[in-house]
Formats: structure tokens, C-alpha cells, sequence
């Protein structure tokens, strides 16, 4: 009599393919995007909102205040956002110049910032983000003194929540002739960038780099360290004693162009108690919003944003989200006003993949002309209609993060605080530092650092 | 505060902060000349300055002396830290003395000199810019370098080279090691006359530019295997 | 992450001025490390002075400047993975007389630690240079000297570090593989001093003339008293 095939819970379909995969080619998988297996989150949390014990401010009436100042501390010209949402760091190289662009114009119209990423700034991404945040990495692919100048802001970046503790990749199919000659690189090659910067290695170090980039700006704008979220609270103290004005800490569903499946999966804390523990570290410090803390890592909605707010940061930053809202994943092409949006259904299966669970980034083969350096992709995105895309996903998100503030009673967004969450899971409440809804119990309060 | 004795400014460390000085090197008109007394080791020295000037340093400056520069001429009569030059547009920055570690790092352009010996990871980094150092260089010279020179009078240190792109190394002495994927290379006559005008540049008489090793990249690490063709 | 600072005299006439030559050394690093600092002052027999705060509040407390002797090492210290307590000051001291103090931090030091901890070692606090203070001190009661002591911890300890070591004859100094953590030596007449950065030593007398370098990896570096 026939049986049922009995698949293997250690061995599930998924694993025997990746197995083959690895047996046939020898090295590692590479891919973009983050973390794709489930961990806890701020879905694992809810708002415990006004009712009878507090007073809502009216929705749709009364005004919240979501101006957000970083780097207030030091800098001469801090770094002012209207909302605390900014486009995380992504190249032009790892993106197109027409995305990076998108990203500016939107980024642009509701009052927030950019970040450039590892190959330098480009006049385009410039002259499209009002505010725009110049990032230092180990690669220094394309990093000038003279675009340092033209800086909103410098991000140090000593690590990301892809890949902490690993340097940056761009597989040469991306590595055309202008991204070639940016990072000084031969055309073609599989770049592959540092993981340590090469003039400095340590905090006591690193202190005097960020001197030597302030002296380089003469001290006007502020200098952000972003660093991949592990040793949470001694990584954002020893940031803090370098001299960071803002720590940015990303969490291990942040998103990559390119890198290592095993580093995307399996290094990092989720971005839930990266918040809280960068929070209860610069309240040890005594400087819990003096030095502003930036969270990313996951963030797709105005709930995580209310609940990353809450439980501590100043801002986020969003990149996967960002190019979810450009149009990454999506079936059509944003289409032109020569040309309806087209059907590349077929292009996604080409790489394997399908509108939805893309994740090919690295190939620089992208269905929809986001991330590739393809003239004839690139083209598949129209500037204009996917950076009103993104200027809508902005004033979304922040609708849904004022709305719940509101509802907690607060003014302004900075007002909310780790008292107005609950969670639902005793992992979450565990990570969270957050009571478990409908009890008082906060699993391993008081059990101290890490 | 800045004074005027001749016609070079003179700053003096001991009296004034680091960001005093930039500034008044900022402000100085071009073709200006100024002299930083007392440096005693100070980082950051001359840092970002992005016009025709002349500074002196009279002493040992600390770390990133002269770094970030462009079109400036910085030169230091002692010795320096780490990172002297790092991040150079063009311009030249100097050392009479010895460096430290990471000299020239990134350097996109300009020309970095030491007369004495440089330490690790000399030239890491390179992007385009020319570091001559008489003396002897520490371990992991021209670590990822990308394009420029790397000129070494004496000896290099373990792991010369690792991992070069489309810079080059001229070694007059002995290379402990050489990295990954460096090997040495014939001298042709263009590296010849680019290793001659680059010592005449930096003022090295004891070189004997027909005798030098080349050390370039193997690029045998430039794409993964490439049986896996687009797979990874 | 931390700042070191050593000075030992050779010249028996320059023994009175330790402290006055040492104080601004060590006082020098402290940007490096605000956190606490501590110092081991090696003349008649050793004295180990640490605490939380800057260098220059141990200094004055112990009054540095009016003391003699052939030998200090002083220590910075920038927290990273252990409390800010004095005893995750520096210096480490292995067995009676032997100092560490240790720039960087080790990647391997609870392994380490519990292999020591199984034959018997007993630790004073969880840092990792005091892990690396106790291997060495194993090595020297087992009869190493202190080069060949100080130049098997690679054999064990993985990670970056440079590491600053006295004996009441001797001053050693070692870097690991990678060079990573900096170390300025300067050999001058009648002292050696050694600091993170070169401007520390910038006001010692006749250091102009002093033989100033950078130790390479691995390469143990002593000087006897």
C-alpha cells in the first residue's frame, strides 16, 4: 500500500535544496535583503492607548510635534527633521542612480534625510536629498573631503545589522564603468570591502578619527556611529566615548545589497532588544536623548516606528522599506507618461524568484530597475512616480505613528515611552523590558546587563 | 593666536587648541606660508585644508597629520603617529622623521613622503595616491591598495601586498613576505622611470631605481570561482 | 580599549625622578582611557595604585611626581565588555611582582579562563587582561622567563592587544599578529618609556635624541633596569 511521503523536520525541503546548491557551486549562498526567518519583533507588542487613566489628543485636529533634532549637542548646524523616519544608507552602485535619486526627492519633500553608502556621493543623490548624511566606511570606496564638506551629517560606520563584523560586497555585474570609477576599482570585479577601516582599530582609535572629521568639517555638522546590533550595550557606551553625537544601531533584519546568507541569518540581535538595551545604555550614561539614538532593522510600518520610539530611540531608519516602496517586489514597472507600467513577472522567475519573495539584489538584475546598474532595467523606474511612491509610503508611516501617539495622550512623538507598551509573548516582554499584557511581569528585570 | 613674523603665520600649539589652527590655515590666503610650533605630538594637525598653502611643523605631530588634504603642502621636521596623509586628494604632506601606522591610507592623489621608516599597514587602502618611504615599512604595506605607488627604500615587512588591485609596490631592499595574491612582477622600463621620477620627487638620492622589486596583484582574487558563473 | 604608559630607568642617578618623568606620560593617555587608571611603581619592592577616574586624580592622590624608583607601568582604561570597578583596573599583577597592563581585548579569554579556572586559577574580576595576566604568571612560576613567558600568550590568547609587562628588573612589551593596537618605544639616555601615542612622550627630557619606534608584531621587546 502506497505511503505518505514523510518529509524531515531537520532536513525540510528548503535545507536538501540549499545543501545541493552549496554541493554544486562550493561557496557560500550570497544574497540581498535581511533576516527572513521569523524573530521576535515589535509585532510581539501593542500600545496600551487612553481611555478612562488618560486623555487622547483629537486625531485628526488637535497638533503633534514630530521634529527631530540630531546631533543638537556639538554640532553648529544640527541635523533637523521634520519626521523621525531617514532613508538608511545605500550606494549608488548597490542602487541605481535613479532609485538613490527617487529616494532623495522623496526623502526631500516630507523633511527628512538620506544617507549616501560604500562608493561615495553622487551629484545626482546630492542635488535630490535636501538633507543628506555622508557615510565613512572601512572600503572608503569614492570618499572625498570635498563631498564631506557638502555633508548634512558624517555616519561612521563601523558596522551594519546584515552583516556585523563583515565588510560590504558588490558582485561585478554591478561594478559598471561609473561605479567602477568612483571606488577606484577595475570594471567587473566582485568587490569585496573591508571589515576593519584602515586607519583606525578601537574605540580609544576612533576618538581620534572623529576629532580628525570634525576638524575636516570644522566642526559644523554632527557625526553619527552606526554599528550591526551584538554587544548592544558596550558597543553604543564605547561609541558615546568616542565622541558619536548619534549612535545608529541596526538591527539583524536590516537589510543588504549583497553578503552572505549565513552572515544575514545568523549574526546580530533582533532590532526589539537592540532598542532597549541602546536605550538603558545611554541612560546609564546619563545622555539618553543628548546623544540621539537612530534604530533600523525591520522597520515597515508606523507602528514600529511608535514602538521604536517608545521604547527609546530618537528616529529610525528604513531601507528594505524604502525599496518596497520604490516598487521593489512589485509585478509592473512604475511605468512613464510615454508607457503603462509592464509585466516582468517573467524576469523575476528568470532569477529564480517571484514578485513578493524577490530577494536578488546582488545579481543586479532587478526586475524593476532598483538594484542594477543595467541602463535598460534602470529605465524600468520612473523617477518621478516612484519617488511620489515613497514621499506617500513617509506621510503614511507618519500618520500611523501619530495617530497611536495621539491616542497615548502624547504632544509630541518623542513623549512616548516604554510605559504606554505591552507585549504579547514573554520572549517579546523579555526583550522588550516590557510587562507581559494583562500582568505585571517583566521576564529578567533586574538580571542586569547584557 | 596667529601672528605675523615675516611672511609666514605663525601658530603655536602650546597656546592654542586644534581647531584654532585649522581654522587660521583655513583662512590663510593662497600661497600663504605658516609655521606650527610646539606640535608636540598633537593629532589632526593640518587636517582638511583644501587650498595652496605651505605649513611647517616644527616637532613630531600626532595622528592624521595633513590628512583629507587637497592642494596643500604640509611638512612635519619631526616624526608623526599613525595615519599621516590619510584620505590625500592631491597636495603633499611631508615627514622628516618617522611614521606611524596607516600612512597614506586611502590616499586618492598627492604624494606622501617619510624620510625615515613608516610603520604597518603603510599605503592600506591606496586609491590613486603615492606614498615614498626612504627608510623601512612595518607589515601589510599596501594592504587593498587600489591604484598609486607605494615607493619603499628599504625593507618591507610581512604580507606586502595582500590583496592589491591595480596599485604598485617598488621595494628597494628585502620583502619579508609577500601577501595574498602579490607577486612580483619584472621592472619594465616605464616602472623604471616612474620609480626614478617619484625619489626625485620625494628627494631620495639612495635609490637605485633599476634594482627595484615590483610587486603587483596576481588578480587571481578579483572574481569568486568562476564555475559558479552568476550562481552566488 | 585603553591607554598604556611605561617608564623604566637604566641610569641609577635618574632614579628619584620616576614619578616626575612617568606623571605626565600617563596623564597624556588619559583621552584614551577617562574610565579608571592604575599604575605599578616598582623601586623598593612594587606598589599597585588603581582607581576609578582620571589619570590626573591618581596622580595627585599619590603624589607620582615626588617619587623615585627603576620602573611603572600605568594603564588607561576605556570599558568595553567589564565593569567599571577598581578591580577591572589595571595593572593585572601576576604572582607578587609581575604587572600587566594590556591595550585591546581578547576574543578567546573565557575559554582561556575556564581552562585556567579548571587547574586551580582564581580570578579577581571578569576582565580579560587579568585572564592573560594569569597565564603568564603559570608560565613564570613554571619557570619561564619573562620573554619567553610574554611570547607564548599568542600561543593562546587570540584577539588584538598590546601588552605592557614589568618585573622588578625588567620592562617587556609585546603586539599581537595583526599589529592592531598602537605602541611608541622611545630608548633614550638612561630611560625607556613606552605610550599609545607618541605625544606622551613629547616633553621627556632629550627625547629628541631618543631611539623612537614602533614595536612589530610579535616581537618581544625587554629592557633591564
Amino acid at each position: 500500500m502506497p505511503r505518505t511521503p514523510r518529509p524531515s523536520a531537520t532536513f525540510p525541503a528548503a535545507v536538501i535544496e540549499q545543501i545541493h546548491e552549496l554541493s554544486d557551486v562550493g561557496h557560500y549562498e550570497i544574497r540581498g535583503w535581511g533576516a527572513k526567518r521569523a524573530v521576535p519583533s515589535f509585532d510581539d507588542l501593542t500600545f496600551l492607548t487612553s481611555s478612562l487613566t488618560r486623555y487622547p489628543l483629537e486625531g485628526y485636529r488637535e497638533a503633534i510635534d514630530t521634529t527631530t533634532v540630531l546631533g543638537a549637542g556639538r554640532a553648529e548646524r544640527p541635523l533637523v527633521l521634520d519626521v523621525p523616519i531617514t532613508i538608511a544608507g545605500m550606494s549608488f552602485g548597490s542602487l541605481s542612480a535613479a532609485a538613490k535619486e527617487a529616494l532623495g526627492r522623496a526623502a526631500s519633500a516630507v523633511g527628512t534625510s538620506t544617507t549616501t553608502g560604500d562608493g561615495g556621493m553622487t551629484p545626482e543623490e546630492r542635488q535630490a536629498s535636501a538633507k543628506l548624511v555622508y557615510q565613512c566606511l572601512p572600503s572608503r570606496y569614492g570618499f572625498t573631503p570635498a563631498d564631506l564638506r557638502v555633508a548634512d551629517a558624517v555616519e561612521v560606520v563601523v558596522g551594519q545589522g546584515a552583516k556585523p563584523g563583515g565588510g560590504g560586497m558588490l558582485l561585478g555585474q554591478k561594478v559598471g564603468e561609473r561605479v567602477a570609477a568612483m571606488r577606484t576599482l577595475p570594471e567587473g570585479v566582485d568587490q569585496r570591502s573591508a571589515s576593519r577601516h584602515p586607519d583606525w582599530t578601537g574605540p580609544d582609535d576612533l576618538r581620534i578619527k572623529i576629532d580628525e572629521l570634525r576638524e575636516a568639517t570644522d566642526g559644523q555638522v554632527p557625526i553619527f556611529v552606526k554599528m550591526g546590533a551584538t554587544r548592544v550595550p558596550y558597543d553604543v557606551k564605547l561609541a558615546v566615548a568616542a565622541g558619536a553625537d548619534v549612535v545608529v544601531v541596526d538591527g539583524m533584519q536590516g537589510g543588504t545589497g549583497a553578503t552572505q546568507d549565513v552572515f544575514i541569518e545568523h549574526t546580530g540581535i533582533p532590532t526589539l532588544p537592540a532598542v532597549r538595551q541602546a536605550a538603558e545604555a545611554l541612560r546609564d550614561l546619563d545622555v539618553h536623548h543628548d546623544v540621539q539614538l537612530i534604530v533600523s532593522g525591520g522597520i515597515r510600518s508606523g507602528a514600529d516606528v511608535a514602538k521604536a520610539l517608545a521604547l527609546g530611540a530618537d528616529a529610525v531608519s528604513i531601507g528594505v522599506a524604502a525599496l518596497v516602496a520604490l516598487g521593489c517586489n512589485r509585478s509592473t514597472t512604475t511605468g512613464d507618461d510615454r508607457s503603462p507600467p509592464e509585466d516582468v513577472t517573467d524576469d523575476y522567475l528568470a532569477l529564480g524568484a517571484t514578485p513578493g519573495t524577490c530577494h536578488h539584489c546582488h545579481t543586479g538584475r532587478c526586475p524593476v530597475g532598483i538594484t542594477t546598474q543595467d541602463p535598460e532595467l534602470e529605465a524600468r523606474l520612473d523617477v518621478e512616480r516612484a519617488s511620489r511612491r515613497v514621499e506617500n509610503y513617509l506621510r503614511s508611516l507618519t500618520m500611523e505613528l501619530t495617530t497611536l501617539a495621539r491616542a497615548c495622550g502624547k504632544s509630541d512623538v518623542h513623549n512616548l515611552e516604554p510605559e504606554d507598551l505591552v507585549a504579547l509573548t514573554v520572549e517579546a516582554a523579555a526583550m522588550a523590558g516590557v510587562p507581559l499584557a494583562g500582568t505585571s511581569w517583566v521576564p529578567g528585570a533586574g538580571a542586569g546587563l547584557p | 593666536m596667529a601672528c605675523v613674523s615675516t611672511d609666514v603665520v605663525v601658530l603655536d600649539a602650546a597656546v592654542d587648541d586644534t581647531r584654532t589652527i585649522n581654522r587660521a590655515l583655513r583662512a590663510l590666503p593662497d600661497g600663504a606660508r605658516a609655521r606650527i610650533e610646539h606640535a608636540r605630538g598633537r593629532h589632526n594637525l593640518a587636517v582638511g585644508l583644501h587650498h595652496p598653502v605651505t605649513v611647517d611643523v616644527v616637532g613630531n605631530a600626532g595622528y592624521y597629520c595633513g590628512a583629507l588634504g587637497e592642494r596643500a603642502t604640509v611638512r612635519v621636521d619631526g616624526s608623526v603617529g599613525w595615519c599621516a596623509g590619510e584620505n590625500l586628494m592631491s597636495g603633499s604632506v611631508t615627514v622628516r622623521g618617522h611614521a606611524g601606522q596607516s600612512t597614506g591610507a586611502s590616499a586618492h592623489g598627492g604624494l606622501v613622503v617619510v624620510h625615515g621608516d613608516a610603520g604597518a599597514r603603510t599605503a592600506i587602502s591606496l586609491k590613486g595616491g603615492r606614498v615614498a618611504v626612504a627608510g623601512s615599512i612595518g607589515h601589510a604595506g599596501a594592504f587593498m591598495a587600489q591604484a598609486g605607488v607605494l615607493l619603499v627604500g628599504g625593507d618591507a615587512g610581512d604580507g606586502l601586498g595582500d590583496s592589491l588591485y591595480e596599485a604598485t609596490v617598488f621595494v628597494a631592499g628585502r620583502i619579508a613576505s609577500l601577501g595574498a595574491d602579490a607577486r612580483v612582477e619584472d621592472l619594465t622600463d616605464d616602472d623604471v622611470a616612474v620609480a626614478v621620477a617619484l625619489a626625485d620627487e620625494a628627494g631620495f638620492d639612495h635609490i637605485d631605481a633599476t634594482s627595484l622589486t615590483k610587486v603587483t596583484s596576481a588578480r587571481s582574487l578579483y572574481r569568486f570561482d568562476a564555475l559558479a558563473a552568476q550562481r552566488y | 580599549m585603553c591607554g598604556i604608559a611605561g617608564l623604566l630607568i637604566t641610569d641609577p642617578d635618574q632614579r628619584p625622578q620616576l614619578g616626575a618623568l612617568l606623571a605626565p606620560i600617563f596623564e597624556a593617555m588619559t583621552p584614551r582611557g577617562p574610565d579608571s587608571a592604575g599604575l605599578a611603581l616598582y623601586g623598593d619592592g612594587v606598589e599597585v595604585h588603581k582607581q576609578v577616574g582620571p589619570a590626573t586624580k591618581l596622580t595627585a592622590d599619590m603624589a607620582l611626581a615626588d617619587r623615585g624608583g627603576t620602573c611603572g607601568i600605568a594603564h588607561t582604561r576605556m570599558a568595553t565588555e567589564s565593569a567599571v570597578t577598581t578591580e577591572g583596573c589595571h595593572p593585572f599583577m601576576a604572582g607578587d611582582d609581575v604587572g600587566l597592563v594590556h591595550n585591546g581585548s581578547f576574543s578567546n579569554y573565557a575559554t582561556v579562563r575556564r581552562d585556567l579556572a579548571a587547574t586551580g586559577v582564581s580570578f579577581d574580576s571578569d576582565n580579560d587582561s587579568e585572564v592573560c595576566c594569569r597565564l603568564l604568571a603559570e608560565q613564570l612560576a613554571a619557570g619561564a622567563g619573562l620573554a619567553e613567558a610574554l611570547g607564548s600568550v599568542p600561543d593562546r590568547m587570540d584577539g588584538f592587544y598590546t601588552l605592557l609587562v614589568a618585573t622588578p628588573s625588567e620592562m617587556a612589551i609585546l603586539r599581537d599578529p595583526a599589529g592592531c593596537k598602537p605602541a611608541v618605544v622611545a630608548e633614550g639616555s638612561g630611560w625607556v618609556a613606552v605610550a599609545s601615542e607618541y605625544h606622551a612622550l613629547s616633553e621627556l627630557p632629550g627625547i629628541d635624541e631618543a631611539h623612537v619606534f614602533e614595536p612589530a608584531p610579535l616581537e618581544v621587546h625587554t629592557w633591564r633596569a
